[in-house]
Protein backbone atom coordinates (compact mmCIF):
# COMPACT_ATOMS: atom_id res chain seq x y z
CA UNK A 1 0.00 0.00 0.00
CA UNK A 2 1.03 3.64 -0.97
CA UNK A 3 1.05 5.08 2.04
CA UNK A 4 2.79 8.25 0.95
CA UNK A 5 -1.49 9.45 0.11
CA UNK A 6 -2.03 9.70 3.57
CA UNK A 7 -0.83 12.83 5.50
CA UNK A 8 0.88 11.34 7.92
CA UNK A 9 0.81 13.89 11.07
CA UNK A 10 -2.93 13.11 12.36
CA UNK A 11 -4.72 16.25 11.97
CA UNK A 12 -7.82 16.36 14.46
CA UNK A 13 -8.08 20.02 15.34
CA UNK A 14 -11.06 21.64 13.94
CA UNK A 15 -14.85 21.45 14.36
CA UNK A 16 -16.88 18.30 15.91
CA UNK A 17 -17.38 15.42 13.22
CA UNK A 18 -20.85 15.55 15.03
CA UNK A 19 -22.13 18.15 12.25
CA UNK A 20 -21.41 16.27 9.44
CA UNK A 21 -22.44 13.19 11.41
CA UNK A 22 -26.33 15.26 12.09
CA UNK A 23 -26.73 15.71 8.06
CA UNK A 24 -26.36 12.12 7.42
CA UNK A 25 -28.27 10.67 9.73
CA UNK A 26 -31.45 12.64 8.25
CA UNK A 27 -29.83 11.59 4.96
CA UNK A 28 -30.07 7.87 6.42
CA UNK A 29 -33.61 8.12 7.72
CA UNK A 30 -34.67 9.70 4.51
CA UNK A 31 -33.48 6.75 2.17
CA UNK A 32 -32.66 3.40 3.57
CA UNK A 33 -29.45 2.14 1.30
CA UNK A 34 -29.22 -1.14 3.73
CA UNK A 35 -26.48 -2.82 5.11
CA UNK A 36 -23.12 -2.52 2.78
CA UNK A 37 -19.79 -4.09 3.69
CA UNK A 38 -16.56 -2.55 3.80
CA UNK A 39 -13.31 -4.20 3.13
CA UNK A 40 -10.48 -2.31 5.07
CA UNK A 41 -7.24 -3.17 3.47
CA UNK A 42 -7.65 -6.59 1.26
CA UNK A 43 -9.75 -8.76 3.71
CA UNK A 44 -7.77 -7.35 7.10
CA UNK A 45 -11.03 -6.23 8.18
CA UNK A 46 -14.79 -6.33 6.88
CA UNK A 47 -17.10 -4.01 8.57
CA UNK A 48 -21.18 -4.71 7.51
CA UNK A 49 -22.14 -1.05 8.18
CA UNK A 50 -25.38 0.92 7.44
CA UNK A 51 -25.16 2.27 4.17
CA UNK A 52 -26.29 6.33 3.69
CA UNK A 53 -23.39 8.21 5.61
CA UNK A 54 -20.49 9.42 4.54
CA UNK A 55 -17.36 6.88 4.84
CA UNK A 56 -15.56 9.12 7.41
CA UNK A 57 -18.47 8.85 10.13
CA UNK A 58 -19.48 5.27 9.25
CA UNK A 59 -15.20 4.22 9.68
CA UNK A 60 -15.76 6.09 13.04
CA UNK A 61 -18.49 4.64 14.01
CA UNK A 62 -16.82 0.99 13.40
CA UNK A 63 -14.00 2.57 15.63
CA UNK A 64 -11.45 3.53 12.95
CA UNK A 65 -10.65 6.78 12.87
CA UNK A 66 -9.25 8.79 9.96
CA UNK A 67 -7.62 12.14 10.17
CA UNK A 68 -10.36 14.68 10.09
CA UNK A 69 -9.19 18.43 10.74
CA UNK A 70 -12.67 20.03 9.44
CA UNK A 71 -15.27 18.01 10.96
CA UNK A 72 -16.15 16.67 7.17
CA UNK A 73 -16.69 19.49 6.06
CA UNK A 74 -15.00 18.82 2.54
CA UNK A 75 -12.35 21.61 3.86
CA UNK A 76 -9.33 20.27 5.29
CA UNK A 77 -8.48 17.63 2.55
CA UNK A 78 -7.03 15.72 5.61
CA UNK A 79 -9.06 12.76 5.38
CA UNK A 80 -7.82 10.57 2.57
CA UNK A 81 -8.27 7.16 1.78
CA UNK A 82 -7.73 4.94 -1.10
CA UNK A 83 -10.56 3.12 -2.26
CA UNK A 84 -10.48 -0.22 -4.80
CA UNK A 85 -14.06 -0.10 -5.89
CA UNK A 86 -15.97 2.23 -7.76
CA UNK A 87 -17.77 5.06 -6.23
CA UNK A 88 -18.39 6.91 -8.70
CA UNK A 89 -15.90 10.27 -10.17
CA UNK A 90 -14.53 12.23 -7.66
CA UNK A 91 -16.72 15.41 -6.84
CA UNK A 92 -15.71 19.04 -7.39
CA UNK A 93 -15.17 19.63 -3.34
CA UNK A 94 -12.50 16.55 -3.66
CA UNK A 95 -10.29 17.89 -6.83
CA UNK A 96 -8.50 21.04 -5.04
CA UNK A 97 -7.24 18.67 -2.51
CA UNK A 98 -5.49 16.01 -5.02
CA UNK A 99 -2.57 15.49 -7.23
CA UNK A 100 -2.91 14.20 -10.50
CA UNK A 101 -1.61 10.54 -8.95
CA UNK A 102 -4.19 10.93 -6.33
CA UNK A 103 -7.08 10.96 -8.61
CA UNK A 104 -5.80 8.32 -10.71
CA UNK A 105 -5.43 5.55 -8.26
CA UNK A 106 -8.57 6.81 -6.90
CA UNK A 107 -7.97 8.18 -3.48
CA UNK A 108 -10.79 10.16 -2.30
CA UNK A 109 -12.10 12.33 0.56
CA UNK A 110 -13.50 9.64 2.87
CA UNK A 111 -15.95 12.77 4.17
CA UNK A 112 -17.04 13.23 0.46
CA UNK A 113 -17.71 9.44 -0.19
CA UNK A 114 -21.13 8.35 0.21
CA UNK A 115 -21.84 4.75 1.08
CA UNK A 116 -24.48 3.14 -1.02
CA UNK A 117 -22.84 -0.28 -2.39
CA UNK A 118 -20.01 -2.35 -1.02
CA UNK A 119 -16.81 -1.17 -0.86
CA UNK A 120 -13.13 -1.62 -0.53
CA UNK A 121 -10.46 0.61 1.10
CA UNK A 122 -6.71 1.08 1.97
CA UNK A 123 -5.82 3.14 5.02
CA UNK A 124 -2.43 2.78 6.59
CA UNK A 125 -2.58 -0.04 9.70
CA UNK A 126 -1.35 2.83 12.98
CA UNK A 127 -5.00 4.16 12.27
CA UNK A 128 -5.79 0.64 13.46
CA UNK A 129 -4.23 1.85 17.03
CA UNK A 130 -6.49 4.78 17.51
CA UNK A 131 -9.39 4.53 19.77
CA UNK A 132 -12.14 6.06 21.49
CA UNK A 133 -11.87 5.87 25.19
CA UNK A 134 -14.35 7.01 27.89
CA UNK A 135 -13.08 8.82 31.41
CA UNK A 136 -13.52 10.41 34.48
CA UNK A 137 -11.54 14.02 35.16
CA UNK A 138 -10.06 12.92 38.27
CA UNK A 139 -8.08 16.09 38.60
CA UNK A 140 -7.70 19.42 37.31
CA UNK A 141 -4.48 21.82 38.89
CA UNK A 142 -4.03 25.69 37.83
CA UNK A 143 -0.03 25.15 36.55
CA UNK A 144 -0.19 28.79 35.46
CA UNK A 145 -2.90 31.98 35.21
CA UNK A 146 -4.06 30.56 32.04
CA UNK A 147 -2.74 26.84 31.54
CA UNK A 148 -4.70 23.84 33.09
CA UNK A 149 -3.71 20.43 33.41
CA UNK A 150 -6.15 18.08 33.74
CA UNK A 151 -5.78 14.15 34.63
CA UNK A 152 -8.62 11.52 33.33
CA UNK A 153 -8.81 8.33 34.17
CA UNK A 154 -10.26 5.89 31.35
CA UNK A 155 -13.28 4.18 33.06
CA UNK A 156 -13.60 0.30 32.87
CA UNK A 157 -10.00 -1.44 32.83
CA UNK A 158 -9.24 0.90 29.78
CA UNK A 159 -5.42 1.06 28.82
CA UNK A 160 -4.49 3.37 26.21
CA UNK A 161 -1.10 2.60 24.17
CA UNK A 162 0.50 5.29 23.07
CA UNK A 163 4.32 7.11 22.28
CA UNK A 164 5.53 9.56 24.31
CA UNK A 165 4.97 13.11 22.64
CA UNK A 166 1.94 11.96 20.89
CA UNK A 167 -1.24 13.42 20.88
CA UNK A 168 -5.26 12.98 21.47
CA UNK A 169 -8.53 14.64 20.84
CA UNK A 170 -10.69 15.66 23.90
CA UNK A 171 -14.60 16.01 23.06
CA UNK A 172 -16.69 18.47 24.87
CA UNK A 173 -20.68 18.60 25.43
CA UNK A 174 -22.82 21.61 23.43
CA UNK A 175 -22.76 24.40 25.69
CA UNK A 176 -23.75 28.19 25.93
CA UNK A 177 -24.66 28.47 22.10
CA UNK A 178 -22.55 25.31 20.99
CA UNK A 179 -25.26 23.04 19.72
CA UNK A 180 -22.41 20.30 19.19
CA UNK A 181 -19.93 18.34 20.65
CA UNK A 182 -16.55 19.74 19.55
CA UNK A 183 -13.20 18.01 19.62
CA UNK A 184 -9.98 19.37 19.79
CA UNK A 185 -6.35 17.77 19.62
CA UNK A 186 -4.15 17.91 22.84
CA UNK A 187 -0.76 16.49 23.25
CA UNK A 188 -1.13 13.71 26.22
CA UNK A 189 1.73 14.83 28.91
CA UNK A 190 1.28 11.60 30.97
CA UNK A 191 3.77 8.95 31.10
CA UNK A 192 2.77 6.04 28.13
CA UNK A 193 3.18 3.68 31.40
CA UNK A 194 0.25 5.04 32.99
CA UNK A 195 -1.38 3.56 30.99
CA UNK A 196 -5.55 3.82 32.22
CA UNK A 197 -4.88 7.86 32.58
CA UNK A 198 -3.95 10.43 30.28
CA UNK A 199 -3.07 13.99 31.64
CA UNK A 200 -3.48 17.21 28.86
CA UNK A 201 -2.28 21.00 29.71
CA UNK A 202 -4.62 23.14 27.84
CA UNK A 203 -3.98 26.56 27.46
CA UNK A 204 -7.33 29.16 27.39
CA UNK A 205 -7.75 30.66 23.95
CA UNK A 206 -9.81 34.09 24.20
CA UNK A 207 -13.20 33.03 23.12
CA UNK A 208 -12.05 29.36 22.02
CA UNK A 209 -15.34 26.55 22.14
CA UNK A 210 -12.74 23.54 23.98
CA UNK A 211 -10.09 26.14 26.19
CA UNK A 212 -13.08 27.91 27.51
CA UNK A 213 -15.37 25.01 28.46
CA UNK A 214 -12.36 23.28 29.93
CA UNK A 215 -11.54 26.56 31.96
CA UNK A 216 -15.13 27.96 32.95
CA UNK A 217 -16.84 24.35 33.27
CA UNK A 218 -14.95 21.25 33.31
CA UNK A 219 -15.37 19.70 36.78
CA UNK A 220 -13.69 16.86 38.64
CA UNK A 221 -15.87 13.88 38.07
CA UNK A 222 -17.67 14.94 34.87
CA UNK A 223 -17.05 12.32 32.12
CA UNK A 224 -14.96 12.82 29.03
CA UNK A 225 -14.61 11.23 25.56
CA UNK A 226 -10.89 10.46 24.32
CA UNK A 227 -9.64 9.50 21.03
CA UNK A 228 -5.87 8.81 20.87
CA UNK A 229 -3.75 8.31 19.78
CA UNK A 230 -2.89 10.44 17.08
CA UNK A 231 0.74 11.78 15.76
CA UNK A 232 4.46 11.84 14.17
CA UNK A 233 6.03 13.66 17.36
CA UNK A 234 7.87 11.12 19.34
CA UNK A 235 11.79 10.87 19.96
CA UNK A 236 13.67 9.18 17.34
CA UNK A 237 16.32 6.34 18.48
CA UNK A 238 19.51 7.87 17.99
CA UNK A 239 22.09 8.78 19.95
CA UNK A 240 21.97 12.41 18.41
CA UNK A 241 21.86 15.44 20.72
CA UNK A 242 18.49 16.21 21.52
CA UNK A 243 17.73 20.27 21.20
CA UNK A 244 13.75 20.72 22.52
CA UNK A 245 12.19 23.60 22.54
CA UNK A 246 9.02 24.67 24.46
CA UNK A 247 6.85 27.70 25.26
CA UNK A 248 3.15 27.54 27.17
CA UNK A 249 0.76 24.42 26.76
CA UNK A 250 4.13 23.32 24.12
CA UNK A 251 5.33 21.58 27.50
CA UNK A 252 3.15 18.76 27.32
CA UNK A 253 4.46 16.06 25.03
CA UNK A 254 7.95 16.79 26.75
CA UNK A 255 6.90 16.22 30.18
CA UNK A 256 5.81 12.85 28.84
CA UNK A 257 9.21 12.22 27.15
CA UNK A 258 11.54 13.03 29.59
CA UNK A 259 9.62 10.86 32.77
CA UNK A 260 9.23 8.09 30.03
CA UNK A 261 12.91 8.62 29.24
CA UNK A 262 13.97 8.67 33.46
CA UNK A 263 11.44 5.05 33.95
CA UNK A 264 13.31 3.67 31.02
CA UNK A 265 16.74 4.88 31.98
CA UNK A 266 17.53 6.78 29.00
CA UNK A 267 18.35 9.76 30.35
CA UNK A 268 22.41 8.88 30.65
CA UNK A 269 22.34 8.03 27.04
CA UNK A 270 21.94 11.17 25.08
CA UNK A 271 22.88 15.09 25.79
CA UNK A 272 19.24 16.43 25.95
CA UNK A 273 18.78 20.07 26.39
CA UNK A 274 15.21 21.61 26.92
CA UNK A 275 14.34 25.20 26.27
CA UNK A 276 11.61 26.83 27.76
CA UNK A 277 10.81 30.43 26.83
CA UNK A 278 8.07 32.47 28.92
CA UNK A 279 7.01 36.07 29.47
CA UNK A 280 7.60 36.17 33.49
CA UNK A 281 7.55 34.27 36.06
CA UNK A 282 3.91 33.80 36.10
CA UNK A 283 4.01 31.98 33.00
CA UNK A 284 6.87 29.56 33.68
CA UNK A 285 5.73 26.09 35.26
CA UNK A 286 7.04 22.78 36.59
CA UNK A 287 10.07 24.89 37.40
CA UNK A 288 10.99 22.66 40.76
CA UNK A 289 10.38 19.20 38.74
CA UNK A 290 12.52 20.29 35.80
CA UNK A 291 15.67 21.33 38.48
CA UNK A 292 15.19 18.43 40.04
CA UNK A 293 15.55 16.38 36.74
CA UNK A 294 18.49 18.84 35.58
CA UNK A 295 20.23 17.96 39.17
CA UNK A 296 19.57 14.50 38.78
CA UNK A 297 20.78 13.69 35.49
CA UNK A 298 23.74 14.87 34.27
CA UNK A 299 23.03 14.80 30.80
CA UNK A 300 19.96 16.42 30.74
CA UNK A 301 20.29 20.53 30.56
CA UNK A 302 17.48 22.62 31.35
CA UNK A 303 17.05 26.09 30.43
CA UNK A 304 14.46 28.50 30.90
CA UNK A 305 14.36 31.81 29.47
CA UNK A 306 12.07 35.06 30.35
CA UNK A 307 11.48 37.42 27.68
CA UNK A 308 9.91 40.39 29.93
CA UNK A 309 11.02 39.23 33.63
CA UNK A 310 9.18 42.00 36.14
CA UNK A 311 11.11 43.10 38.87
CA UNK A 312 9.21 40.77 41.59
CA UNK A 313 10.18 37.60 40.01
CA UNK A 314 13.92 38.52 41.01
CA UNK A 315 15.29 36.78 37.99
CA UNK A 316 18.47 35.02 37.46
CA UNK A 317 18.03 33.17 34.66
CA UNK A 318 18.00 33.73 30.85
CA UNK A 319 16.29 36.14 29.95
CA UNK A 320 15.67 37.72 25.78
CA UNK A 321 13.36 35.75 23.57
CA UNK A 322 14.06 31.99 23.44
CA UNK A 323 15.11 32.32 19.96
CA UNK A 324 18.12 34.56 20.98
CA UNK A 325 18.88 32.18 24.08
CA UNK A 326 18.54 29.31 21.74
CA UNK A 327 20.90 30.83 19.13
CA UNK A 328 23.82 31.87 21.95
CA UNK A 329 24.02 27.93 23.42
CA UNK A 330 24.15 26.44 19.59
CA UNK A 331 27.23 28.56 19.69
CA UNK A 332 28.87 29.03 22.65
CA UNK A 333 27.22 25.98 25.24
CA UNK A 334 26.67 22.53 23.25
CA UNK A 335 29.07 20.63 21.59
CA UNK A 336 29.64 21.23 17.74
CA UNK A 337 31.08 17.83 17.07
CA UNK A 338 27.89 15.87 17.84
CA UNK A 339 25.05 15.55 15.37
CA UNK A 340 21.96 17.58 16.64
CA UNK A 341 17.59 16.63 16.30
CA UNK A 342 15.54 19.08 16.93
CA UNK A 343 12.36 18.72 18.83
CA UNK A 344 9.78 21.57 18.61
CA UNK A 345 6.59 22.29 20.22
CA UNK A 346 4.63 25.65 20.84
CA UNK A 347 2.93 28.29 18.88
CA UNK A 348 3.40 28.37 14.57
CA UNK A 349 5.20 31.60 14.70
CA UNK A 350 7.65 30.28 17.46
CA UNK A 351 8.46 26.80 15.84
CA UNK A 352 9.50 28.70 12.35
CA UNK A 353 11.68 31.00 14.05
CA UNK A 354 13.10 28.88 16.32
CA UNK A 355 13.19 26.72 12.64
CA UNK A 356 15.18 29.54 11.67
CA UNK A 357 17.88 29.82 14.35
CA UNK A 358 18.74 25.95 13.78
CA UNK A 359 19.21 25.89 10.46
CA UNK A 360 21.59 29.00 10.66
CA UNK A 361 23.62 26.62 13.06
CA UNK A 362 24.26 24.06 10.85
CA UNK A 363 21.29 21.82 11.99
CA UNK A 364 18.98 19.84 8.92
CA UNK A 365 15.38 20.14 8.48
CA UNK A 366 14.92 16.25 7.86
CA UNK A 367 16.42 16.39 11.63
CA UNK A 368 13.31 19.18 12.91
CA UNK A 369 10.55 17.05 14.50
CA UNK A 370 7.42 18.69 15.69
CA UNK A 371 3.82 18.44 14.99
CA UNK A 372 3.18 19.23 11.19
CA UNK A 373 -0.82 19.97 11.62
CA UNK A 374 -0.01 22.25 14.58
CA UNK B 1 -30.79 41.42 -0.64
CA UNK B 2 -31.50 37.29 -2.22
CA UNK B 3 -28.88 34.84 -1.06
CA UNK B 4 -27.13 32.38 -3.05
CA UNK B 5 -26.94 29.13 -1.24
CA UNK B 6 -22.90 29.28 -0.90
CA UNK B 7 -23.93 32.51 1.26
CA UNK B 8 -27.16 31.10 3.05
CA UNK B 9 -24.80 28.25 4.06
CA UNK B 10 -22.16 30.81 5.10
CA UNK B 11 -25.12 32.28 6.95
CA UNK B 12 -25.75 29.25 9.09
CA UNK B 13 -22.07 28.33 9.70
CA UNK B 14 -21.31 32.38 11.16
CA UNK B 15 -24.32 31.84 14.23
CA UNK B 16 -22.84 31.33 17.48
CA UNK B 17 -21.65 27.79 18.76
CA UNK B 18 -21.27 26.30 15.07
CA UNK B 19 -17.71 27.33 14.01
CA UNK B 20 -16.33 29.07 16.92
CA UNK B 21 -18.26 29.80 20.52
CA UNK B 22 -19.85 33.53 19.95
CA UNK B 23 -19.81 33.11 15.88
CA UNK B 24 -19.33 35.54 13.24
CA UNK B 25 -22.37 37.51 13.39
CA UNK B 26 -22.39 39.57 16.71
CA UNK B 27 -26.23 41.24 17.13
CA UNK B 28 -26.55 41.76 13.60
CA UNK B 29 -29.60 40.18 12.19
CA UNK B 30 -29.21 41.48 8.13
CA UNK B 31 -28.47 38.67 5.95
CA UNK B 32 -24.41 39.14 5.50
CA UNK B 33 -25.32 40.01 1.54
CA UNK B 34 -26.66 43.62 3.29
CA UNK B 35 -23.75 43.37 5.76
CA UNK B 36 -21.24 43.53 3.19
CA UNK B 37 -23.05 46.04 0.97
CA UNK B 38 -23.36 48.22 3.48
CA UNK B 39 -19.52 47.87 4.55
CA UNK B 40 -18.73 47.90 0.68
CA UNK B 41 -20.43 51.47 0.38
CA UNK B 42 -18.68 52.73 3.87
CA UNK B 43 -15.19 51.70 2.04
CA UNK B 44 -15.69 53.63 -0.77
CA UNK B 45 -16.99 56.91 1.03
CA UNK B 46 -14.16 56.43 2.90
CA UNK B 47 -12.00 55.96 -0.12
CA UNK B 48 -10.21 52.67 1.14
CA UNK B 49 -9.85 49.35 -0.94
CA UNK B 50 -10.40 46.13 0.68
CA UNK B 51 -6.73 44.99 -1.02
CA UNK B 52 -5.09 47.83 0.82
CA UNK B 53 -6.37 47.26 4.11
CA UNK B 54 -5.23 43.54 3.84
CA UNK B 55 -2.02 44.21 2.53
CA UNK B 56 -1.41 46.37 5.88
CA UNK B 57 -3.23 44.06 8.20
CA UNK B 58 -1.30 41.20 6.68
CA UNK B 59 2.42 43.55 7.46
CA UNK B 60 1.61 44.00 10.66
CA UNK B 61 0.57 40.55 11.26
CA UNK B 62 3.91 38.87 10.03
CA UNK B 63 5.91 41.61 11.71
CA UNK B 64 3.98 41.18 14.97
CA UNK B 65 4.68 37.22 14.90
CA UNK B 66 8.40 38.36 15.16
CA UNK B 67 7.46 39.12 18.85
CA UNK B 68 6.97 35.74 19.75
CA UNK B 69 3.67 36.69 21.67
CA UNK B 70 5.23 39.42 22.71
CA UNK B 71 3.62 42.70 22.02
CA UNK B 72 6.37 44.55 19.50
CA UNK B 73 6.54 48.18 18.11
CA UNK B 74 5.99 48.08 14.31
CA UNK B 75 7.33 50.95 11.84
CA UNK B 76 7.38 53.54 14.73
CA UNK B 77 3.62 53.58 14.30
CA UNK B 78 1.75 50.68 15.85
CA UNK B 79 1.80 47.84 18.75
CA UNK B 80 1.12 44.72 17.64
CA UNK B 81 0.65 41.48 20.10
CA UNK B 82 0.23 38.57 17.56
CA UNK B 83 -0.65 35.10 19.70
CA UNK B 84 -1.43 31.70 18.46
CA UNK B 85 -2.95 28.68 19.17
CA UNK B 86 -2.08 25.15 17.29
CA UNK B 87 -4.85 24.28 15.06
CA UNK B 88 -7.13 25.24 12.29
CA UNK B 89 -10.40 27.09 12.01
CA UNK B 90 -12.70 26.22 8.90
CA UNK B 91 -14.03 29.32 6.80
CA UNK B 92 -17.85 29.57 7.25
CA UNK B 93 -17.49 29.40 3.11
CA UNK B 94 -16.02 26.44 3.44
CA UNK B 95 -13.16 27.04 1.18
CA UNK B 96 -10.34 26.60 3.34
CA UNK B 97 -8.95 25.88 6.59
CA UNK B 98 -7.10 28.84 8.87
CA UNK B 99 -4.92 29.37 11.55
CA UNK B 100 -6.01 30.02 14.98
CA UNK B 101 -3.47 33.63 14.75
CA UNK B 102 -4.81 36.82 16.23
CA UNK B 103 -3.45 40.24 16.16
CA UNK B 104 -3.81 43.28 18.17
CA UNK B 105 -2.91 46.20 16.61
CA UNK B 106 -2.59 49.53 18.81
CA UNK B 107 -2.32 52.39 17.16
CA UNK B 108 0.72 55.06 18.36
CA UNK B 109 1.12 58.97 18.27
CA UNK B 110 4.33 60.45 18.75
CA UNK B 111 5.47 57.26 20.07
CA UNK B 112 3.28 57.15 22.80
CA UNK B 113 0.03 54.23 22.36
CA UNK B 114 -3.69 55.96 21.86
CA UNK B 115 -5.75 53.33 23.32
CA UNK B 116 -7.37 52.79 19.83
CA UNK B 117 -6.96 49.07 19.17
CA UNK B 118 -8.63 46.47 16.22
CA UNK B 119 -8.50 42.61 16.71
CA UNK B 120 -8.38 40.43 13.77
CA UNK B 121 -7.38 36.67 12.82
CA UNK B 122 -5.94 34.81 9.97
CA UNK B 123 -9.52 33.65 9.28
CA UNK B 124 -11.13 37.05 9.82
CA UNK B 125 -8.32 38.65 6.73
CA UNK B 126 -9.44 36.07 4.70
CA UNK B 127 -13.35 37.10 5.02
CA UNK B 128 -12.07 40.59 4.19
CA UNK B 129 -10.09 39.95 1.37
CA UNK B 130 -12.47 37.25 -0.47
CA UNK B 131 -15.93 38.51 0.38
CA UNK B 132 -15.42 41.75 1.99
CA UNK B 133 -16.94 40.83 4.98
CA UNK B 134 -16.12 42.67 8.22
CA UNK B 135 -18.68 40.39 10.01
CA UNK B 136 -21.63 41.65 11.88
CA UNK B 137 -22.07 44.86 13.71
CA UNK B 138 -21.46 44.03 17.51
CA UNK B 139 -19.02 40.65 16.82
CA UNK B 140 -15.90 40.37 18.74
CA UNK B 141 -13.75 40.09 15.23
CA UNK B 142 -15.87 42.74 13.45
CA UNK B 143 -13.66 45.01 11.55
CA UNK B 144 -15.63 48.24 11.62
CA UNK B 145 -14.50 50.02 7.92
CA UNK B 146 -13.77 53.68 10.34
CA UNK B 147 -11.88 52.29 13.17
CA UNK B 148 -10.29 50.19 10.10
CA UNK B 149 -8.89 53.46 8.16
CA UNK B 150 -7.78 54.95 11.50
CA UNK B 151 -5.88 52.68 13.55
CA UNK B 152 -4.45 51.06 10.58
CA UNK B 153 -3.71 54.67 9.02
CA UNK B 154 -5.44 53.79 5.53
C1 LIG C 1 -1.40 18.48 17.15
C2 LIG C 1 -1.95 19.53 18.07
C3 LIG C 1 -1.63 19.48 19.41
C4 LIG C 1 -2.12 20.47 20.28
N1 LIG C 1 -1.80 20.40 21.61
C5 LIG C 1 -2.24 21.35 22.44
C6 LIG C 1 -1.88 21.30 23.85
O1 LIG C 1 -1.18 20.41 24.32
N2 LIG C 1 -2.37 22.28 24.65
C7 LIG C 1 -3.15 23.31 24.16
O2 LIG C 1 -3.57 24.16 24.96
N3 LIG C 1 -3.50 23.36 22.85
C8 LIG C 1 -3.07 22.40 21.99
N4 LIG C 1 -3.45 22.45 20.67
C9 LIG C 1 -4.41 23.49 20.23
C10 LIG C 1 -5.84 22.99 20.44
O3 LIG C 1 -6.10 21.88 19.61
C11 LIG C 1 -6.90 24.06 20.11
O4 LIG C 1 -6.71 24.52 18.79
C12 LIG C 1 -6.83 25.25 21.05
O5 LIG C 1 -6.90 24.81 22.39
C13 LIG C 1 -7.98 26.23 20.78
O6 LIG C 1 -9.21 25.55 20.81
P1 LIG C 1 -10.57 26.30 21.15
O7 LIG C 1 -11.69 25.38 20.79
O8 LIG C 1 -10.57 26.84 22.52
O9 LIG C 1 -10.53 27.55 20.17
P2 LIG C 1 -11.38 27.75 18.83
O10 LIG C 1 -12.79 28.05 19.17
O11 LIG C 1 -11.15 26.60 17.91
O12 LIG C 1 -10.67 29.00 18.18
C14 LIG C 1 -10.67 30.29 18.75
C15 LIG C 1 -10.00 31.21 17.74
O13 LIG C 1 -10.78 31.28 16.55
C16 LIG C 1 -10.63 32.53 15.91
N5 LIG C 1 -11.95 33.19 15.86
C17 LIG C 1 -12.95 33.09 16.77
N6 LIG C 1 -14.00 33.84 16.37
C18 LIG C 1 -13.65 34.42 15.20
C19 LIG C 1 -14.31 35.32 14.32
N7 LIG C 1 -15.53 35.77 14.54
N8 LIG C 1 -13.63 35.74 13.21
C20 LIG C 1 -12.39 35.31 12.95
N9 LIG C 1 -11.72 34.46 13.75
C21 LIG C 1 -12.34 34.01 14.86
C22 LIG C 1 -9.68 33.32 16.74
O14 LIG C 1 -8.38 33.15 16.22
C23 LIG C 1 -9.84 32.68 18.14
O15 LIG C 1 -8.72 32.89 18.96
C24 LIG C 1 -2.96 21.49 19.79
C25 LIG C 1 -3.30 21.51 18.43
C26 LIG C 1 -2.81 20.56 17.58
C27 LIG C 1 -3.20 20.60 16.13
S1 LIG D 1 -12.66 15.81 6.92
FE1 LIG D 1 -11.90 17.64 6.14
S2 LIG D 1 -11.98 17.31 4.02
FE2 LIG D 1 -12.80 15.52 4.79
Amino acid sequence: MNLAYFVAPLAVSGISAALAALISITDRIVNNYGEVTIDVNSGSKKLEVNGGANLLVTLAESGIFVPSACGGRGSCGECKVKVNSDVGPHLPTEIPYLDKDQIQNNVRLSCQVKLKTDIGIEIPEYLFKIKQYTGTVERIRDVTHDIKEVYFKLDDGQTVDFRAGQYGQIEVPPYDKVKDRTQRAYSMSSVPSDTNHVEFLVRLVPGGIVTTYVHDRLKEGEKMKVIAPFGEFYVRETDATMICVAGGSGMAPFKSIFYDFIEKDKMKDRDIWYFFGARTKKDLFYLDELEKMQNEHERFHFVAALSEPQPEDEWEGETGLITEVLGRYLKEEISQEKPKEGYLCGSPGMLDACMAVMREHGMTEDKIYFDKFA
Amino acid sequence: MKMSPEYSKAQANMQPGVITADGFLGDDKRPIVDIIADDEATMETLGVSFDEAVARMRHLMEEGRKGLEEPVTVDGNWIVRVSEARGFLPSPFEDGIFRKVNAQVELMQNGTPTGESVLYSELGMHLLEKYHFMQGVGAAFRMDPERLKRVLQL
